[in-house]
This record gives structure tokens, sequence and C-alpha cells, in this order.
């Protein structure tokens, strides 16, 4: 790594012994069973000082983060001290007793409850006699909301607060003091994940004034025009290895690309290029017109059989809201969707099913598995009339079609029909679903983020099973936030930003660094290019 | 239910925990009061005794496993009793149209509670609580309050107390409607479904199953038999103005209870029939012992809460994935999330109910 701009050691940390690094990490690491999620990782932050931690999903930083919020342990040998103090691992508690504090991309707040209550929910109200002293509860309140410069009504219920205000409210509750320790450390994972712009620089103010109280803020963030707005100091981690610690002053957006995505797999597609020359252009599959749900205004598109399409986009850009409303499963607020030239009715799973569409969710343990039914009953669902002859369901027929399944995916264990699906890996759960759907032929495939916490030799088989469908004449739509996958598996791939297909590449466009680019561009700069 | 055998996991005392404390009932009793106790008169007894409440306990069924509750099931049965007999003595309408407007009385108020839990989307614990006491103000409207005199004609009564090998034919009655819960909930595509729908709604309803359509159904299906069992009732002990509601907690705790049976972590029939009799039998042992009246109180709510208590307890014993530890809801049943990468936030999926 000799790129310009990089500093080997930007702060000198611990050069001032009354005023110790907010963190300091040495040789984090950790081992999952088939994976090494983070290697080796080395990380301070100065007080005061503002950290950009980048990476692509399973890069290692969620991985850093649970290990620092006491979810994992790390392997042996790693040392973090917080503001001095070494952090006892695999204890929730620990980092909050050294003054470590956590902001979640939900933010953990009550809706319906007032910014007072929530702020005082984690530290207990002020009480005399077991009655709360509402009057200083709600002078605290004012002080706390200050110190990240919010100016709110402490009885202002969070619902009717604007999207940045409630993750100020988390912060300014995060940095809410016990009587022990300061607080150290800030830890925010993607917090502008789900704002739009203008909110967005209203948080980047109270993260500055937050870092101005000499707290080491650490931020978790996709997107790149942030590290420049905020961050002093940006980490790039890839394949849990750190890549780089710069100074952020010293780099570019370019540099920082290359960073993030590397540029190895620009060649990995040859067995999706190989079927784009057999894609069946003619015939289209899929046609959307002027699809509205969610965050998306007016997504039109279409696509032709035997073609796999990848959809990128950064969270927040309306991506997410892309698959569920074409299929059914989310609501849609306007336009159109055909498949093979029948109108599909909004919200109807069954009907889009019916008519050769299926879905893979995103969320395996909450939208897409019936965790505690057997794989067999989860692989049959959505087929199960097929077995059912008077009076009966063909059980004997139903195990052997499901044990077929198992050999083709190559699902593990392969005994494991009756045993309830919580029971498999992430990556056979999926296969197990996977299956499901492919028993029923479909001519459309919309798959969301399909290989997510998902294994390699199952991402792998998954790959192979996608490619094989579409060689099939199915017409595959796959959303994921690895960009990688997509250049792997797409023959196109659409950008969605800002609600709307931003860019729509084909061929040579297809390579990691130029759909990377196009994904994590913000509007605004996209105009001046 | 044989594939269920074949489970590698279970099969030690757990699943058939009520069988054994079935045996250890008998031999405790048989042993303690010979005299009274094991007798063929007390299995006679016992078996027609909870001959409807088996059959309340099997309709509950059907909703529960597609995880709604039907607590309207006893006012449902209790009204369908009075119907049935009030039109034959005070109508004066031959027996068989009784029946079965009795038995459509509950049938009606399934297609109500149905229309309540999946149109309006009130929760159905609620909607069938508040249906329970409009239900209530509906029987004594039909009544006046006052115990209708039962039907002279002995044919009405023979209907379910006549004798089978000893048993009264409710007995009999009893087991056909089980054994044709059993294959619905068992061996039809509709049982996969309230399963389905019952196990996660909305991965249900994305896998193409009408989550609406199923829980309705269900609930007609309670409402249904419950009349059933109502007016059999009726035949069985004349009607009563209160029957009802005492037979709501029992068919709970056997559905419950059953629910840790035979094929635990799932509400099944056998289980079901199984723990109405486990309990019968403590009671009617303990009963022939001392002459305390709050016995079968007693038993039925320790057997609800212990069962629920074993439910869970036994979900949390799983070789389930570990619980994240900022996850707000720390007792949700539901399994935690996946352990890597939860970097997708959820898009906003409608409600699950929505189609119907």
């Amino acid at each position: 790594m000799s790129a310009p701009g990089q500093i080997e050691d930007p702060m000198t940390p611990g050069e001032d012994v009354a005023n110790p690094p907010a963190l300091s990490a040495r040789g984090v690491g950790k081992t999952f069973p088939g994976s090494r999620a983070l290697i080796g990782l080395d990380l301070d932050i100065a007080p005061g000082e503002i950290r950009a931690l980048l990476g692509a999903n399973g890069s290692g930083k969620s991985t850093f983060i649970k290990i620092l919020s006491g979810f994992h342990r790390p392997d042996p040998g790693a040392e973090v001290e917080i503001g001095g103090a070494a952090l006892e691992f695999g204890d929730p508690s620990a980092c909050h007793v050294l003054g470590g504090r956590f902001v979640h991309q939900d933010l953990a707040l009550i809706n319906d409850s007032s910014i007072l209550d929530n702020l005082s929910f984690g530290e207990g109200f002020p009480t005399r006699m077991g009655s709360i002293l509402s009057r200083s509860a709600r002078q605290a309140a004012s002080e706390s909301l200050d110190q990240v410069g919010l100016d709110l009504d402490p009885l202002t219920l969070v619902r009717d607060l604007a999207p940045a205000e409630k993750t100020g409210v988390a912060v300014a509750r995060a940095l809410r003091e016990t009587r022990e320790t300061p607080v150290r450390l800030l830890v925010l994972d993607e917090p502008t994940a789900t704002l739009p712009a203008p909110e967005v620089r209203r948080l980047l103010d109270i993260v500055r004034r937050v870092a101005a109280r000499g707290v080491g803020v650490l931020y978790v963030t996709h997107r790149l025009d942030e590290v420049f707005q905020v961050a002093r100091t940006a980490t790039v981690l890839r394949n849990g290895r750190e890549v780089i610690t710069a100074a952020v002053a010293g780099l570019t957006r370019g540099q920082l690309v290359h960073y993030l995505v590397g540029s190895e797999l620009d060649e990995a597609h040859r067995e999706a290029a190989a079927l784009a020359d057999e894609a069946d252009a003619a015939n289209t599959v899929l046609s959307i017109r002027d699809l509205r749900a969610g965050s998306l205004h007016g997504v039109s598109l279409e696509i032709a059989a035997g073609s796999v399409v990848g959809v990128s986009g950064v969270t927040g850009s309306g991506r997410e809201f892309l698959l569920p409303a074409i299929f059914g499963a989310a609501k849609r607020e306007g336009g159109e969707v055909s498949v093979d030239g029948s109108t599909l009715a909004p919200f109807r799973p069954s009907e889009a099913i019916r008519r050769g569409a299926i879905f893979l969710p995103a969320d395996r343990k909450l939208l897409g598995g019936l965790m505690d039914m057997t794989a067999r009953e989860n692989l049959t669902l959505s087929s199960i009339a097929e077995f059912w002859k008077f009076p009966m369901i063909r059980r004997k027929t139903e195990r052997t079609d499901v044990r077929q399944w198992f050999d083709r995916l190559q699902i593990q264990p392969p005994q494991g029909l009756e045993q309830t699906l919580l029971t498999f890996s992430g990556g056979n759960q999926q296969k197990v679903l996977f299956a499901k759907w492919l028993r029923l032929n479909p001519k459309l495939l919309l798959l969301d983020e399909p290989t997510q916490g998902v294994d390699v030799g199952a991402k792998a088989e998954i790959h192979h099973q996608i490619l094989t469908a579409a060689a099939a004449g199915a017409a595959v739509l796959v959303c994921s936030s690895d960009i990688d996958e997509l250049v792997a598996l797409c023959s196109r791939i659409v950008v969605v930003r800002d609600g709307h297909i931003a860019a729509d590449m084909t061929g040579a466009d297809i390579t990691v660094a130029k759909v990377s680019a196009e994904t994590i561009t913000s509007q605004a700069e996209h105009a001046l290019t | 239910m044989r594939e269920n055998m074949k489970r590698p996991l279970n099969l030690g005392m757990d699943r058939f925990s009520g069988l054994y404390l079935w045996a250890l009932f008998i031999i405790v009793f048989s042993i303690w009061s010979p005299s009274l106790f094991s007798t063929t008169s007390t299995v006679h007894s016992i078996a027609d005794g909870q001959a409807v409440p088996a059959i309340i306990a099997v309709a509950l069924l059907l909703p529960l496993a597609a995880n709604a509750y039907d607590l309207s099931v006893g006012a449902t049965a209790n009204l369908t009793a009075i119907v049935a007999v009030s039109l034959q003595t005070a109508s004066h309408a031959s027996m068989v149209v009784s029946i079965i407007i009795g038995i459509l009385c509950g049938t009606a108020i399934g297609v109500i509670n149905g229309f309540i839990v999946v149109k309006l989307r009130v929760n159905s614990f609620i909607a069938t609580l508040g249906m329970g006491s409009v239900i209530a103000a509906g029987q004594t409207i039909v009544s006046g309050n006052n115990q209708p005199l039962p039907p002279i004609s002995t044919t009405w009564s023979n209907l379910t107390s006549t004798t089978v090998l000893g048993f009264q034919i409710v007995f009999v009655y009893m087991l056909i409607i089980a054994v044709v819960v059993w294959w619905v909930m068992a061996h039809t595509p509709a049982g996969r479904y309230l399963y389905a729908t019952g196990s996660n709604t909305e991965a249900a309803r994305l896998s193409g199953v009408k989550v609406g359509k199923w829980v309705w159904l269900s609930l007609i299906g309670s409402g249904t038999l419950a009349g059933l069992g109502g007016v059999m009732y009726g035949s069985l002990l004349g009607p009563s103005l209160t029957f009802g509601q005492t037979l709501l907690l029992p068919a709970f705790a056997a559905a419950f209870l059953g629910s840790t049976q035979l094929i635990p972590g799932r509400f099944n029939v056998w289980g079901t029939v199984l723990a109405i009799f486990v309990l019968a039998t403590g009671v009617q042992g303990f009963s022939d012992i001392t002459s305390v009246q709050w016995l079968s109180d007693m038993f039925d709510g320790v057997a609800l809460i212990t069962a629920v208590a074993f439910a869970v307890w036994r979900q949390q014993s799983a070789p389930s994935r570990r619980q994240h530890p900022d996850s707000h809801n720390q007792n949700d049943p539901t399994p935690p999330r996946a352990v890597e990468e939860e970097y997708q936030s959820l898009p906003n999926v409608g409600d699950a109910s929505g189609d119907g």
C-alpha cells in the first residue's frame, strides 16, 4: 500500500499520559467455524478524533463492533483498552462501565414515549421517595439535548421527531454519564443509513459537537461523502483485514473506492457472461412501470427471459423496497408490475406465485423460513397441493421428493429432513428455502440478499443454482449489497439511488469499481461530473 | 404421525411424560383406594364425563395451530345447547332441525369471529374474549335467563347416552371428531397451512399461503365444533345456563398440555386428548380419597401454567442461536436473528392479514 496521502500513524496516540486514547485495540481477531471474520486488527482513536470505519458486507466491521460491545469474544491474544482501561471481553456491560457507548442503526427508541422518558429509561429517573422529580428530570434532559445541539422540548414524543433528531436523541441518551466514568468512546453504526440528505447534515453536526467534547468517535458508514465531511481519519477493512488507515485529508475518493473493493474479482463472471449471450431479449418476463413504494419514487424496468439482473444501492437508497414491492410482500403506492404480460395485483403474494414469480426475502428468520417447522415442511409449503391425493398427503412421495432436493442443493445434514429449520446453519436454511421455490419452476426469481449470512460453500451452490435457473429461461432479479457478488453473477446491473434507477449498466461497464462508484456516489456529486 | 416417531430429538421422557404420569396416577390410586378407583365404572365415568370437554379442547386446536385464540368456545357451546333445547321445548321444532340450527349458531359465531380477526384486524384474543361476552348476552336474550326445560322425549337424551360397550355414545362421537380434526391437521394441506400460519404468519404469506383465509376457516371450525359439543352437552346433561364458561379453562389447559406431548412444540389432537384424560384421572383419583371441592379447578389451573412454562423452557433450552444482546425484547420467544451481518434494515412489510 503505497498510495499517496497515506499516513502511517496519523495521531501518534498515547503521547499524553493524562489523556489516554479513547480506544486502543491490538491484535483483535475473530474466527467463526469455517471462516475468519477478522484478522489481527490494530486500531487507535484519540480523544476527540472521528474515525470512519469502512468496508463491504463481510469485511469484519460488524464483527469488530460486536467484539467491542461484548457480544462476540475475540480470538485469544486480543487486547482492547477504552480510555486507558482494559476491556473485559464477552461482557455486554463491560464497555459501558469504561465509558464506551453504542448507537445502533435501529436506535432502539420507544416511539410512543417522550424524549424525556427515552433518555431516562437507561439511567433511571431522579426520584425522591419513589416519586419522579419531574422538574430536575426535565432539566437534565434539556442539558443532554443541549450537548448534542438539539433545541427540543423534552416532553415531545419521539414519534414526532425528524429522523436526524431521533438519531440525535439516541446519541444524547448514549452520552448520558454515569457518576463513575465520563464517556470516552462513541460508536455510531451506520447512523445515516436511513436518513435523507438534509437530515444527514444535521446529524453530522451532532457528531462533530460530540467529538469536540473530547469523545473519540468510531463512525461506521457505507457513504463515502460522509467520510470526507466529518471524519479526520479512516480505516478500511476488506475480508477481515485492515487495508489502510489514513488521514482523510490525504485521500481521494478514487483511492478509497479502490481500497474498499480491490480489483481482484473483475473476471469472475465468466459463467454469467456465457449466459448473457443466451438471454432472450425479445421475451420480456418482468415489466415494471413507474413503481412507487417506500422510498422508491418511480422505477421502470424490463427484464428479459434468461437474464440475471443485479440491483445495487446503499441502504436507504430505496433498493430494499424494490423486490418486496414487485412481489407483493410490501405495499405499493403506485405503478404497475406485470409478469409474462399479466398484471400483478399489489400485496398478493399468492397471486404472484401463481403467475410464476417467487421471492426470497432478505430476512430469513423473520420473513423467509418457518423456523420451528421441519425442513421438509418448509420445502414443500408452496407446493403441498401436489402431494395431496384424497384422503392423505402422500408422505412417502413428499419425502422422496424432498430428499432429491437435499441432494441437488447439497443440503447439510443430508438426513435432516425432519429436523426443524432452526437447527440448520444459515447457508443450509437458505438452500432449503431456495429449493422450496425452485420446485415451482419459477419464471421470475426475485432474490433479496440471497447469500447474506451464508458460508462460502453454500454461497457458491446458491450462485450456481441462480445461473442454472436463468439458463433454463427464468428471469432473475438479484438485490445485493455485496457488489462483488453482483458483478460475478449479473449481465446487467441497475443502480438505485435516492429512490430511482440512477444507472443501468451492461457489458464492459460491469466492474466492481464502476458499480461501486455508481452505488456510493451521492446525487449532488453526480450532478457535478 | 409415524414420521414424528423418527425424529432424532425428543425420544426421551418429555414426549411421553403424560403417559407416564397417567400410569402413575392409575397405579397409585389403584393401591390407595382399590374399591373405589380401580373399577370399570370409574373408567366409564371418566370417559363419558370428559367427552364434551375433549371436544371443546379439540375445537380449540384449529385456531391455536394458526396462532389464533378462540376464547368464545365456552360461551358458544352454552348458547348452542340453549338454542337446541329451547327450539324443541318452546318452539316445538323437530329435533333434527333444532340440532342443525344449534350447530349453525356455532358456525355463525365462527364466521363473525373470523371477520373481526381477519378483516377488522382485531387481535384474536381480544376479539373472541369480547365475543364470548356478546354471546352470553345473546343467550340471556334467547332464554330470558330461565333455564329451559329439557325435552321430554327420550330420543333427545339417548342421542348421547346410549351405551356402547359400557361407554356412553358421546365418547364415541368425541373420538370421531378427534379423528377428523387429526386428519385435517396432520394429513391435509389445510393442516400444513394452519401450522405454517401459526409458525410465522408473514413468512407463510410470502410463501403463498392465504393466511387470512386459514385463520378465518380455523375460527369457523372451532365455532362449529364448539356448537356440536354444546348440543351434545344439552342432550347429555340438560340445558344449564352456566356450563360453558367452566369448559373454557380446562380446554386451554388440555390444548397447551397436549402441545408438550407426543409431538412437542406443536398443538396436536392426541396429545390434547391424552392431557384431558390424564387430568381427569388425577381429579377422579383424588376425589375418591378426599371430598374437597377445589380439586378440579386447582388441577386445571396448575396444568395450564405448568404446560406453558414447560413449553417456554423447552424453547429456550433448544439448540438455538445465541441471543442478541441488544435486541430490545429479551422475552421474545421467536428465534434471535442471524449473528453475522445485520446490515440489512427491514423494508416495511405490510400487515399479515392482507392476503385473504
